[in-house]
């Protein structure tokens, strides 16, 4: 009974730390700047901040940026993870094994270990300071293979034999069988991903200069930085802006989410 | 068609709710191709040292009901799998409708099949689950339509179309297989194992319905179980196979009234035949009498728990347990050395354990085999 208690009152510690920097951002930026470090419950509200803050910098074209970069990189993981995965999980070829281990010692490199080496890589190629290239070095990723091969290990061959038998091809049972059964998966891979582009700041930091290519992540450094003084109540209300398509989007797929997280494989 | 208790037959029967009942009597709709023979040569299939399939030949005519038999492991679903093209044979020919199939793609070779496990796709609901392999082959849309209305009307699964494979129980989920494997319209079909995670019952009618629908359709039928009733009931030919061998292959009544091993004898039959160790003089090992075959060693008896009745004279014998199973009694006996016996008795018989006992049986139904090599010794 009391350690039902004791791990009741864990959980609520842990989730009231884990939300607080949240609800003050929310706090600060609905409020005038005057209430960002006195609580007062009838502080009047105010939409002002939000305003200021899209006035400030061009978060339009940041969204944008973001949006298409967060886009490339999913379509370009879903359609370089797939064929791998299937062949890591279904095709018999020499040296199959030891290849996969291969993609899987990548999941243990930092990116940013790499980001002189992607620098000179894209200086190479003429990419400097475009959408492109903060997406090129994530296009395939070890874990998309990782996560799609487990799964697409878990469908039964049966199903594979019985689609052959029917007269798919190799990519008709790809996309007639596979695909659709895996669509848990994508989800959950799709939302990782997505919000690990979203809210990826270094590697854009470094690769991008000018305000056409600039992820929101990167447009909001550069707006709070200290040269233009620090205004908490316009920064929180600017974060607030760029972060809540994310969170509205994993509001609206947790369900699904956090399921095939349980199912897809990672045990 | 010689079978005329498929004519004119009208099965109804229960599953759950639902009653189904499939008409068999209409004629065969124009348009239905027949069966096709299969023909098996030399085929054999290894990993490593081990054959999993040695050297099997064998022939299915046209239009009829082949059951391949035999215990786990022996493999017959290896040979299904061949036959179909999912595997590759390490050598031999496989011929469909007289046609080397041997080294075409399972799509091009005409057979349509029903897995163990059914292999329904989870995504996709009960018609478009029949209709996946027209979709894939392209069939036009008007087309698709009249064959699956066709298998709907059939197997009497119209109420279910739109459910998913996991809303259906497992004989509803069963039909929406045999739908699948029915609108191809594959001159042969092929099963493995497909009544084995049905209930009893259930098992019962669909081997009915199953041998029924592959009369009416006049396919070729190539099935694989490891059940005897399922053999002895549904088949023209029986190809019992053991070890990647084939022990016997012959008609069901031939295969039980004249097993050509003793592992067919002792696999055929519910209990299977006795088999005794005889001595050189032809009486079973370490007792005095009857003599049941030439004076000649290594020879083994076989008699038919069924062929064996209470007598006066006879087998002496020892009852060391009586089971009673309602329409007859089958008593396990033990003869002189201790080797087992077991009779089966018409009615309910009681006999104490441990009460001496004699066995009479009919001279026509002694078998005698080879006690080195299993094979069958011509009666004398």
């Amino acid at each position: 009974m009391s350690t039902r208690f004791l791990e009741i009152l864990g959980a609520w510690l842990l989730a009231i730390i884990w939300v607080l920097p949240l609800l003050y951002a929310v706090w600060t930026a609905f409020h005038p700047a005057e209430f960002a470090t006195s609580f007062t419950l009838m502080a009047p509200l105010t939409l002002d901040n939000f305003r200021h803050a899209w006035d400030a910098a061009p978060f339009a074209r940041y969204f944008i940026n973001t949006t298409m970069l967060v886009t490339l990189i999913l379509v370009a993981q879903f359609l370089v993870c797939t064929p791998a995965a299937f062949a890591f999980a279904r095709l018999d070829f020499p040296g199959r094994d030891t290849v996969f281990a291969v993609v899987l010692v990548q999941l243990m490199v930092m990116p940013d270990v790499l980001l002189t080496g992607n620098y000179r890589t894209m200086a190479q190629l003429g990419l400097v300071d475009t959408i492109l290239s903060i997406a090129l070095p994530y296009l395939g990723s070890a874990f998309g293979i990782f996560l799609l091969r487990q799964t697409f290990r878990q469908i039964p061959q049966a199903l594979d034999d019985a689609a052959r038998l029917e007269g798919c091809t190799l990519m008709g049972r790809l996309w007639r069988v596979y695909v659709p059964l895996a669509k848990p998966t994508y989800i959950a891979y799709g939302l990782v991903s997505v919000s690990y582009h979203w809210n990826n700041f270094l590697w854009p930091l470094v690769i991008t200069n000018s305000v056409n290519t600039r992820p929101l992540t990167v447009g909001l450094s550069v707006f709070a930085s200290t040269d233009q003084g620090i205004d908490w109540s316009i920064i929180t209300a600017a974060t607030l802006m760029t972060s809540a398509p994310l969170l509205v989007a994993f509001l609206l797929f947790q369900r699904q989410f956090v399921q095939s997280f349980m199912r897809a494989g990672i045990r | 068609m010689e079978l005329s208790h498929a004519i004119g037959l009208v099965q109804s029967y229960g599953t759950g709710r639902r009653t189904y009942r499939v008409t068999m009597m209409e004629p065969l709709p124009a348009g239905v191709p027949g069966g096709a023979a299969v023909r098996l040569h030399g085929v054999s299939r290894h990993w490593g040292s081990v054959a999993a399939l040695d050297g099997v030949s064998l022939e299915v005519k046209a239009g009829t009901f082949c059951v391949l038999l035999g215990p786990s492991g022996c493999g017959k679903t290896t040979c299904l799998r061949i036959v179909a093209g999912l595997e590759q044979a390490s050598g031999g020919v496989i011929e469909i409708g007289g046609r080397d199939v041997t080294a075409l793609p399972p799509a091009a070779r005409g057979v349509a099949m029903v897995f163990q496990s059914y292999a329904l796709f989870p995504h996709l609901n009960v018609a478009e689950n029949i209709v996946f392999g027209l979709k894939a082959r392209s069939v036009p849309k008007a087309d698709r339509a009249r064959r699956l209305d066709r298998a709907v009307e059939i197997l009497g699964i119209g109420h279910l179309l739109a459910r998913r494979p996991g809303q259906l129980s497992g004989g509803q989920q069963q039909r929406v297989a045999l739908g699948r494997a029915i609108v191809a319209e594959a001159p042969v079909c092929l099963m493995d194992e497909p009544l084995s995670n049905l209930d009893a019952q259930l098992r019962a009618d669909m081997r009915r319905e199953i041998l029924a629908l592959q009369r009416r359709l006049g396919i070729t039928m190539l099935y694989v179980t490891h059940d005897q009733t399922e053999a002895m009931g549904m088949a023209d030919q029986v190809v019992l196979l053991r070890d990647g061998h084939i022990e016997q292959d012959a008609p069901p009544a031939e295969v039980y009234a004249a097993p050509a091993t003793t592992f067919a004898a002792s696999f055929i039959g519910t209990p299977p035949m006795n088999l005794l160790k005889l001595s050189e003089s032809g009486v079973i090992d370490g007792s005095v009498g009857p003599v049941l075959g030439p004076a000649r060693a290594g020879l083994v008896a076989g008699i038919r728990p069924e062929a064996l009745r209470l007598a006066a004279t006879g087998i002496a014998a020892r009852v060391t347990h009586g089971e009673y199973l309602g329409a007859d009694t089958v008593v396990a006996c033990t003869v002189a050395d201790g080797q087992t016996l077991l009779a089966r008795l018409p009615g309910r018989v009681g006999l104490a354990d441990n009460a001496a006992v004699k066995f009479e049986f009919d001279r026509a139904d002694l078998h005698l085999f080879d006690a080195g090599t299993g094979r069958r010794v011509s009666t004398v």
